[in-house]
């Protein structure tokens, strides 16, 4: 964008913000409370933040985002108590706690309109969200082959023999995501699309850094392997570059980071290129709720990852903060919840327990 | 001879609608609806013609039928006939079907009575400019379709008065024999393929076209991607490799789905592959051309040149397939072909709906350089639509011979079609095309 542009629309901005500002207040639905319950899977470790905001009439919304170190909360409880509960499409995108914010102020419209979230939003789409988990997954009929960590960069034919080894180990019946994890250059990345190109993985998941659109690419001139990307990108206008090029075949936005509304201006935006959208989530079952509604108010959904971790005790520790089980398996899908917002009760007493300072 | 002294009478035809009342006029929506234009024609004629009172060729537009025509009851697919009359008896007919919205294509055929009643069919650019120009909105696909119908019966009266078929008119024929065509073969069993090959090579037939199985979410499981390839590998193999082959994905895969079976059909030299994915965005179907050398053809969802340009201009497709019945008819088909020529790009019209716009659109492959081959949704063995056809025109309209479908001899259009046949098909209203899901409910391409 051209300074002329950027200052034009700095000025469009002067006089929206004060008028989005201005709205008239439901007071029934104001913001008079929001706590911060940080939380620690057991064995794992895995750490995400729950806020839960309440408003003047008593009703309750929770949401999710990722957990980050560097976030302040007080600022967010200063600057939100007083505010529409229902308003969640004037959070700013650069609010730290913004997905949790989204999906949280979602749960409260939806109860506050006595409709599921994807009601709100204009769905169901569907009756029932695809899902996967992680690689040592085996109840989701499809696999995560996590390519081998390379010994060093530019790989030869051996290193893409054992990929597809791997590949070939899946049985056919089972369908396959290659997850790269950015770790592979844009070179080694091409060559191992190629090689396993004729397995039809479902999608070669960050198969490079997406950091350099020109090197990606090379990855999507040479191979018709769909390509996956979303790890850590927190700014649509990545999504938009990647798609406008022709790179990335399935746009993974984070629930943790866009929330709902966020991830669902995103698949607005895939869906224009006929990309499919399979959302980014490594946090608890509040954002696996968040995310069962965005598959069902979306038309581009594809596939859920449920951030299941290996250990027991970390399975247990989901089940028992949020119910009903949203993250049961029912033949590889997960079952759209039926009553008023994310349609999910918060144990709070056992966020107690779980809490991580 | 009439027809042909017309031009004589033009000056003292003009000096008669200038002063006369012109006659009542009867419009006949047969579709039980009364959307009729409620600003009625001014008495001298549309809007403009007096700039050219002085080159009126004497004919007159002065009447406008359209009909409503469903082969069974429940078609989704009603035929939407325009029949245009003139003061000197010359009748011209077009078709602007448009499938699952026939209604409102005759409410829009009926939109376009004031630009056409009172004006000279001979001025078809300038009435079709008028109709494109003066809608403001610009044509989608009903209002193309719309425009289609009437520009089709605007040639069939040019051709009829000017006493030629209308691919003279348009500089052709390339080739005396007719233009190549081909059939459908969807859902044949390798039984059927091989009886099927053993025909073709009767018939003098040299393409066929085929599908993809089921319906395709936009990243799509194993299961489905190896059916899709194995049903294309079948037709090769059932076909042999003289026949050629085109494979319509009729956009229901994703540019992500449909490169994958692309890329492993490509030994398979197919003639086409058509609709790869949806037809809105070009870099999408680019992504699919780019990494492929099977020719990818698509076009028949776009209307006019303009909706072209962008397809042509980046060179991301080899074919393009407009629809004489969508398009903008005989003058908004030859204008696309025309603009892909530029470009090297082909033509293989889509011509799915009635007959009218079959046999219309043969005059303009006859006069295309860049012509392939010619869609119409016939098959190898005829059906009960080509039977109705043959009793409509009393000739086997858009059945092949040796492998083309053969040119008119008629002027115009070439072919003459009474109410009276069409009668027996009364219009059974709008039916909706074909509503798919996939296995979870949600909207799914077919």
């Amino acid at each position: 964008m051209n300074h002329a542009a950027i200052r034009r629309r700095a000025r469009l901005w002067t006089t929206l913000a004060p008028q989005a500002a201005a709205a008239v207040k439901p007071a029934a639905l104001d913001i008079t409370n929001i706590r911060h319950f940080p939380v620690r899977e057991p064995v794992s470790g895995n750490r995400y933040s729950l806020l839960k905001i309440t408003t003047r009439s008593g009703l309750v919304g929770w949401g999710e985002c990722k957990h980050d170190p560097n976030a302040d909360f007080g600022p967010v409880q200063s600057g939100w108590v007083g505010k529409q509960a229902n308003a969640y499409a004037t959070v700013p995108p650069s609010t730290p706690f913004r997905a949790a914010l989204d999906i949280a102020m979602l749960d409260i419209l939806g109860k506050a309109a006595n409709a599921p979230v994807y009601r709100v939003l204009g769905g169901p789409t569907r009756n029932k969200v695809r899902a996967y988990s992680s690689p040592w997954s085996q109840e989701f009929p499809v696999a995560v082959i996590d390519v081998p960590m390379p010994a060093w960069r530019n790989q030869g034919k051996a290193y893409q023999n054992k990929v597809v080894e791997l590949a070939n180990a899946v049985p056919t019946d089972r369908d396959f995501v290659l997850a790269g994890n950015g770790l592979l250059t844009p070179g080694d990345a091409a060559s191992v699309a190629r090689t396993a190109e004729s397995k039809h993985p479902l999608w070669f998941d960050e198969p490079c850094p997406h950091s350099n659109i020109d090197a990606v690419k090379k990855v999507a001139d040479e191979t018709v392997v769909p390509l996956g990307f979303g790890d850590g990108i927190d700014d649509p206008g990545l999504f938009q570059g990647l798609l406008r090029e022709g790179l990335i075949d399935i746009a993974r936005p984070d629930i943790g980071i866009f929330g709902i509304s966020g991830a669902r201006r995103v698949a607005a935006l895939a869906e224009t290129y006929y990309v499919a959208v399979a959302p980014r989530h490594s946090g608890g079952p509040v954002g696996t709720a968040a995310a069962i509604h965005l598959a069902a108010s979306i038309p581009n959904f594809f596939i859920q990852h449920v951030p299941l971790s290996m250990e027991e005790g970390d399975r247990a520790m989901r089940k028992e903060i949020v119910s009903p089980a949203i993250e049961t398996n029912s033949g590889g899908f997960l079952e759209l919840t039926k009553s008023p917002g994310l349609g999910i009760t918060v144990n709070e007493a056992a966020l107690e327990k779980y809490h991580a300072a | 001879m009439r027809r042909r002294n017309f031009l004589a009478l033009g000056s003292a035809g003009m000096a008669l609608a200038g002063t006369k009342k012109r006659p009542h006029v009867e419009l006949d929506a047969s579709c039980g609806c009364s959307f009729e234009p409620q600003a009625a024609a001014p008495e001298n004629g549309p809007a403009g013609i007096q700039a050219f009172s002085n080159v009126q060729s004497g004919l007159k537009i002065t009447g406008m039928k359209v009909f409503g025509v469903s082969l069974t009851p429940n078609s989704d697919r009603p035929y939407v006939f325009v029949k245009l009359e003139t003061n000197q008896g010359l009748i011209g007919w077009g078709e602007g079907t448009l499938e699952g919205k026939a209604a409102a294509v005759i409410a829009c055929i009926n939109d376009f009575k004031d630009f056409l009643i009172g004006a000279d069919p001979m001025q078809v650019e300038h009435i079709w400019q008028s109709m494109y120009v003066h809608s403001f909105y610009r044509a989608g696909p009903v209002m193309g379709s719309a425009i289609s119908g009437i520009d089709q019966a605007l040639w069939d009266i040019r051709g009829k008065a000017l006493g030629m078929p209308v691919y003279q008119l348009l500089g052709g024929p390339f080739d005396t024999r007719g233009v190549r065509g081909y059939y459908h073969v969807d859902g044949a069993t390798r039984e059927q393929l091989i009886q099927i090959r053993q025909t073709a090579k009767e018939q003098g037939i040299t393409c066929v076209k085929s599908g993809i199985p089921g319906y395709y979410e936009w990243i799509e499981r194993r299961p489905k991607i190896d059916r899709a390839i194995q049903a294309i590998q079948l037709l090769r193999e059932s076909l042999g490799p003289d026949i050629d082959i085109a494979v319509d994905f009729h956009a229901k895969t994703s540019p992500s789905v449909a490169s994958i079976i692309v890329k492993e059909v490509e030994p398979l030299n197919l003639l086409f592959v058509e609709e790869p994915c949806p037809p809105e965005n070009v870099q999408a179907m680019a992504k699919i051309a780019r990494r492929s050398t099977t020719p990818i053809a698509t076009g028949e969802r776009l209307i006019a040149s303009y909706g072209c340009r962008e397809l042509i201009e980046m060179g991301v497709i080899d074919i393009l397939q407009t629809d004489i019945n969508h398009t903008g008819g005989i003058t908004g088909l030859w204008k696309v072909a025309a603009t892909a020529n530029v470009s090297s790009i082909s033509m293989a019209p889509h011509a799915c709906e009635g007959p009218i716009g079959g046999l219309a659109t043969i005059h303009v492959d006859a006069a295309m350089p860049n012509f392939v081959v010619q869609e119409i949704c016939g098959q190898v063995k005829p059906n009960a639509a080509d039977k109705v056809w043959e009793e409509w025109f009393g000739f086997p309209a858009m059945r092949m011979v040796d492998g083309r479908f053969p040119l008119a001899e008629k002027p115009g259009l070439g072919f003459e079609l009474s109410e009276a046949s069409l009668a027996k098909f009364p219009f059974g209203g709008t039916r909706p095309m074909a509503r798919v899901f996939h296995d979870d409910g949600s909207v799914a391409e077919w």
